[in-house]
């Protein structure tokens, strides 16, 4: 049961830990900007996103927490899409994390209550059972979604076909989103057809 | 079906990947694909529909408020095995879980079971009905969903809690025919002494007065004031307006709770009670004797709930078509309808013994109100106009002004003989 309370804590604590670390993240880079000008702009949009994020945690909303994050997340991908510049691989680690807190959230939400009561041996092992299942794949879609972009980044600059235009470059980017849309995109359209 | 969150991780792809066209920045094109690696992988292992069957067992079908029910419910599942499946027993609200859960979130194999034991306790009366069986499979990244309902439903009616009136004394003042436990001021089978009059061929020899008659040198026979049983019948007024408060200490709730006690009490002294509700619909119980009685009255009260406009005038209609007119008439209201003195002095003028227990709106509101200096000043005032009301219905009924946070035996008991003799 003190193992349960535990995971129940874990859980509980971990979406507000990531997105404790977006937030910081995201102000950090964007007062990093030395044109003040420019700036001041995007921390406010950071603020409002943090002041959201408050709203939605207080109240209860889900749409506000959601408009939370759009903002923080937007404040962080102008500033380095406009100004700043990106750099490819903490902008795929800051992508990654945003999205694994939603999922965290999604799974403490619907896991957490159940550690914090006694359901029985048979089910506690299941809802475990369960829950190591989704942090799993959870685990491998976050490696993955830092490991493919990389790789197809390098194809595009450094890759086996020396295509280092910055058109072409595009053009195989395009094509390898394409290409996963298409994976993302195959089950559902099979269901729907059968 | 697709939950928000795929919606969400799509929207941010097709976003990042038109800015980056837009901008012409194959780095922000390649920040569209963690959304759609994320999108790929939830695709690739799609929630199945869910195909379970569920067995519920309830410790017991009937309870009292407050009392706890223990509910057991086992799911199968009958289809393919499922990664992320999340089972709700759903409840009404009434229902508050106190131990366990009505929800997991489990695996499931082909053929392999969950069995949720919990515990619920209703803070209010009713009938209520347990179930369906919510079943959602989930991807396990929660990016879609497949819904599937087992219509499994459990019946668990929360009968309201009886007031103790043992000690109170109430009950009829006018008899009918029946023997009972009220004195009838005639002579009749009964215990207590009336009076001695000369014996007559057939009187029981246990009745012979032998002091007088050695007194007086002939036979006497005592005689006994012979006990009756009246009819009573109980009005509860549920509409609308006599609701104040929360959904557990309201005017309704305790009106509900008074006239099972009283119903109780009466009966047991072998009188015959009806019961009239004013609620959505004018419900009655025609007088009777007897436990059975008991029974069919606590099924009505238990299904009371607040509603309908009906104006008391309706109430003193169906007393005068459907029950005797020599009973007692005990009205159970909050008394937030002045309208409703009119129709007590008409059935007082018909002849009709009335008395009102009336659950206090002033003390349930009171109690919840902040003690702040203007919600003292209303109170006051609010108080002084209930007791006018009081007053001038003291002229025609017996009226018990009860706050329900005192026991109802209690507030009959400072009223003295009850209802008052003629």
């Amino acid at each position: 049961m003190a193992a349960a309370r535990v995971i129940a804590i874990v859980l509980r604590a971990a979406p507000s830990v990531t997105l404790a670390l977006l937030v910081v993240w995201s102000i950090l880079d964007v007062l990093s900007i030395p044109d003040p000008r420019r700036g001041f702009p995007l921390l406010g949009l950071a603020a409002a996103g943090v002041a959201f994020l408050l709203l939605g945690a207080k109240f209860q909303a889900r749409s506000t927490r959601t408009l939370g994050l759009v903002c923080i997340g937007a404040a962080y991908l102008i500033a380095h899409a406009v100004i700043l510049g990106i750099d490819l691989v903490p902008a795929l680690v800051f992508i990654s994390v945003l999205i694994i807190q939603v999922e965290l959230r999604v799974l403490a939400e619907r896991f957490a209550p159940r550690f914090e009561v006694d359901p029985g041996p048979d089910a506690q092992r299941r809802i475990r059972g369960a829950l190591g299942r989704a942090v799993l794949r959870l685990t491998v879609a976050a490696v993955l979604s830092v490991v493919v972009p990389i790789l197809a980044a390098d194809l595009a600059v450094a890759g086996v076909v020396p295509v280092t235009t910055i058109p072409t470059a595009i053009a195989l980017a395009a094509g390898l989103v394409a290409v996963v849309a298409l994976l993302a995109l195959v089950p559902s359209l099979e269901r729907r057809t059968a | 079906m697709r939950t928000p969150l795929a919606s969400g991780l799509a929207a941010a792809a097709l976003g990042l990947l038109l800015s980056g066209l837009a901008l012409r920045s194959w780095q922000l094109v390649l920040l569209a694909l963690p959304p759609i690696i994320v999108l790929a992988l939830g695709s690739l292992f799609p929630p199945v529909r869910p195909r379970v069957v569920a067995v519920r067992s309830l410790s017991r079908d009937r309870a009292e408020v407050g009392h706890p029910v223990e509910v057991h419910l086992l799911v199968r599942n009958e289809g393919p095995a499922l990664d992320l499946v999340e089972i709700v027993d759903v409840l009404p609200r009434e229902l508050a879980v106190v131990r366990g859960t009505n929800h997991a979130v489990v695996s499931l194999e082909k053929g392999a079971d969950v069995s949720l034991t919990y515990t619920v306790r209703s803070a209010v009366k009713g009938d209520f009905r347990i179930g369906p069986v919510r079943v959602r499979s989930l991807d396990p990244l929660v990016l879609g969903a497949e819904d599937a309902v087992v219509r499994l439903d459990a019946r668990l009616v929360v009968a309201p809690a009886m007031e103790d009136l043992r000690r109170a004394k109430l009950g009829p003042r006018r008899t009918r025919p029946w023997f009972g436990q009220v004195p009838s001021r005639q002579i009749g089978a009964g215990t207590d002494f009336w009076g001695v009059r000369e014996y007559v061929a057939g009187d029981e020899v246990r009745r012979i007065n032998w002091k007088a008659s050695a007194r007086l040198d002939r036979l006497f026979t005592n005689e006994y004031e012979g006990e009756r049983s009246g009819d009573v019948v109980i009005v509860v007024d549920a509409r609308r307006e006599s609701f104040i408060g929360t959904e557990t200490e309201n005017p309704i709730e305790h009106g509900v709770r008074a006239a099972l006690g009283i119903a109780d009490h009466v009966l047991a002294s072998k009188n015959r009670v009806g019961l009239i509700v004013q609620r959505d619909v004018l419900d009655w119980v025609p007088p009777a004797f007897g436990r059975k009685q008991l029974y069919r009255i606590l099924d009505h009260l238990t299904h009371v709930r607040p509603g309908g406009e009906w104006p008391f005038g309706h109430v003193v209609w169906v007393l005068s078509r459907f029950f005797p007119r020599d009973c007692l008439v005990v009205l159970i209201s909050p008394l937030r309808d002045r309208a409703a003195l009119s129709g007590i002095i008409g059935l007082a003028a018909r002849g009709y013994d009335v008395a009102i227990v009336s659950p206090s709106p002033l003390a349930i509101e009171w109690r919840l109100a902040e003690p702040l200096p203007e919600h003292e000043t209303a109170y006051r005032i609010l108080r002084l106009e209930r007791e006018n009301l009081i007053a001038q219905l003291r002229r025609v009924a017996q009226v018990v002004d009860w706050d329900p946070a005192t026991p109802l035996a209690l507030a009959l008991r400072r009223m003295g003989a009850w209802p008052r003799p003629a």
